[in-house]
């Protein structure tokens, strides 16, 4: 029993690392990289989650032709049998989860184009809120439009992972992992190449970086773009894992501040500083979630709220006393170069 | 007698105005965009919920209690908090984050507020609406009167603070310029100390009227960030007297908006209320960044250039 729970804490710590993992990366290379303080990251996360909850089910219901059925209201019917068909049929089921992918990344790609609109226009406190009201404006008409994603009551997702029987949980947690570990290590590789150098003169110096030529407005484009492929990816692979995506859940604490919390612990603008500021919040936030219920008996209330006091005075406390965070940035490392 | 619609209107407007008052006034002294504005009104949306629910005292009693302790916490923040972190030389961004840290202090605070009330005196501490414990008179409610009466008096007193006393030059200066300020022997930091005073208390006493009108919960105050901050930027976050011109055009534009729309297009219409204050923000900052007290001032100055232009 022990050791089951053990196993459960574990397998639920790596499956949030990797998809806040892939948004606090995100985040990096918008803010740490870029210096676009992206405050409504939680935009994208929720359309690659939304994206998910529209395709994937109505694209298994043309493929099966499930007809007569309407997705949403007939939501769990549907995914029943969807789920039912999959289990035997892991071909039609890995090229769906494909399939919805790719189109996760096109929708990523839109939504930081759209958010880079006014994050060329626009600088600090400004940019700030506008783009605090967008992630806003996303949640609400999520919420609102029911065709979407279920509305209030959110969608059952079908499971393309069906097929892997008793060892869905496992594998679905690895292959999560899997794919934020590669992701990380090819953003580390662009970080690395000219590219992310060009991102760092940007921002140091503007004028500079334009004055030699860059093409500042396109870089910024660019990060953004990077940066909302990578949470909206994160937001798709927690649907999938949770089966299920509901708008609600897309608030701004939960994505955007969490996010910006882990690169301010980690180190705003070191990827790997970035990679143990995300373990070490979320491992304090599953410890919390998991001693829950033992501390609800002492407690006159949620003891979630406590976790919110918790990790609201870390951030605090982190600005005053390391602001650049448990690990500084590091000059890029450059063949034939000696930096230090 | 007023039409409902604009009754709704107007109160939403004066609540509206009272949040993005404070919203300028804390951006213009001190220089930081306090995300926590919407969550500060929370704290006064209990504080009525104790002195109606609890204490059995009349609503407007509830007033004078936000105000002060709003004022206290709003002031404990920025000493505490944000000026330490100035202190350490923490960028703008920092200062933002930490601004959007304390509002889950504060929403935290709030609801484990709420969950002891809730736990150990039995009453139903979420989604509560006070309406009915409101006066009316000649067929206007009280909350009405009151908000209304109390935002033109606001501005009447905000204008003879900031022109006729010393305090008020002063503080005038400091916006203007800190340093020339400072180097007169203005306390600058004194000013904003008494500006985030002002933005706590003002916030508070929009705070204690929400639930006479609105369904109010822990998070209803954060629920009108966006609307705070488009009524900010629409008046130009350069004068107070922009934040007012701007809450009230936000405050209408958004209840008649939405009920024009319902009407035209179906109930679903009104989830999409929030997009109304985004469309204007966002209208705002691309297409006149200084806002409405920007456009005033440069169609004044184009006229007095023509006046100049016509004399030659």
């Amino acid at each position: 029993m022990e050791l089951e729970l053990l196993t459960l804490f574990v397998m639920d710590t790596i499956v949030f690392f990797a998809i806040y993992l892939l948004v606090s990366v995100g985040l990096n290379i918008q803010m740490g990289y870029t210096g676009l303080p992206n405050f409504g990251i939680v935009a994208s996360v929720a359309g690659g989650a939304y994206t998910v909850g529209w395709f994937v089910g109505r694209f298994a219901m043309m493929i099966y032709g499930i007809e007569g059925m309407d997705f949403i209201n007939n939501n769990a019917y549907v995914v029943t049998q969807i789920n039912a068909k999959l289990a035997n049929d892991h071909l039609t089921a890995i090229m769906i989860f494909l399939l919805t992918m790719g189109l996760v990344i096109i929708v990523g790609m839109a939504l930081g184009f759209i958010t880079a609109y006014p994050a060329i226009r626009l600088s600090g406190d400004y940019l700030a809120m506008t783009l605090i009201a967008m992630a806003e404006a996303v949640r609400v008409i999520g919420i609102g439009f029911s065709p979407i994603a279920g509305g209030t009551l959110g969608v059952q997702v079908p499971d393309p992972f069906a097929w892997m029987g008793k060892m869905r949980y496992f594998g679905v947690i690895i292959l999560i992992l899997t794919i934020s570990i590669i992701t990380f290590l090819m953003v580390q590789l662009i970080i690395n190449s000219p590219f992310g150098r060009l991102l760092r003169a940007v921002r140091d110096n503007e004028v500079t970086a334009e004055s030699i030529g860059k093409n500042v407005v396109n870089v910024k484009i660019k990060a953004m773009i990077l940066g909302s492929i990578l949470a909206s990816i994160a937001g798709a692979l927690y649907s999938f894992y949770a089966s299920a995506t509901i708008p609600a859940a897309f608030t701004r604490y939960d994505w955007t501040f969490w996010a910006w919390l882990m690169m301010m612990v980690g180190g705003t603008g070191n990827n790997i500083g970035v990679l143990i500021g995300t373990l070490l919040v979320v491992l304090m936030r599953r410890l919390i979630a998991f001693y829950k219920f033992s501390l609800a008996a002492f407690l006159p209330f949620e003891p979630l709220w406590l976790e919110l006091i918790g990790l609201g005075l870390v951030l605090i406390l982190i600005m005053i006393f390391k602001p650049q965070g448990l690990l500084a940035e590091k000059p890029t490392r450059v063949r034939g170069v000696k930096s230090d | 007698m007023l039409p409902p619609i604009l009754i709704e209107g107007l109160v939403y407007a004066n609540i509206i105005t009272l949040l993005s008052i404070g919203f300028t006034l804390t951006y213009l002294t001190s220089r930081i965009p306090n995300f926590a504005q919407g969550t500060f009104a929370s704290v006064g949306i209990y504080v009525t919920f104790t002195v109606t629910k609890i204490w059995g005292l009349n609503v407007y009693l509830a007033v004078p209690v936000g105000f002060t302790l709003n004022a206290l916490i709003a002031t404990l923040i920025y000493k505490g908090i944000l000026r330490t972190l100035k202190k350490h030389g923490a960028s703008l961004v920092s200062l933002m984050i930490s601004t959007l840290a304390i509002e889950l202090l504060i929403l935290a605070g709030i609801n484990i507020y709420a969950d002891i009330i809730q736990a150990k005196l039995w009453i139903i501490s979420r989604t509560f609406l006070l309406k009915y414990l409101d006066f009316s008179y000649v067929g206007l409610p009280g909350i009405f009167i009151v908000l209304t009466i109390f935002v033109l008096s606001l501005t009447v007193v905000l204008y003879l603070f900031l022109n006729r006393t010393k305090f008020g030059i002063a503080m005038r200066a400091a916006v203007e310029d800190p340093d020339l300020a400072s180097l007169l022997g203005v306390n600058v930091d004194l000013v904003s100390t008494v500006s985030w005073f002002l933005t706590g208390g003002l916030a508070g006493i929009a705070g204690c009227l929400i639930p006479l009108w609105f369904q109010s919960d822990p998070n209803t105050g954060s629920m009108l960030t966006v609307s705070i901050f488009a009524s900010s930027v629409l008046g130009g976050l350069s004068s107070i007297y922009g934040a007012i011109l701007g809450g009230y055009i936000i405050g209408l534009t958004e209840v008649m908006g939405n009920s024009v729309l319902t009407r035209l297009l179906g109930g679903w219409a009104a989830y999409y209320r929030l997009l109304i204050p985004l469309t204007i923000l966002c209208l705002t900052l691309l297409k006149a960044p200084r806002g409405l007290v920007g456009l005033i001032e440069s169609i004044q100055t184009r006229g007095y250039k023509l006046q100049l232009i016509r004399r030659r």
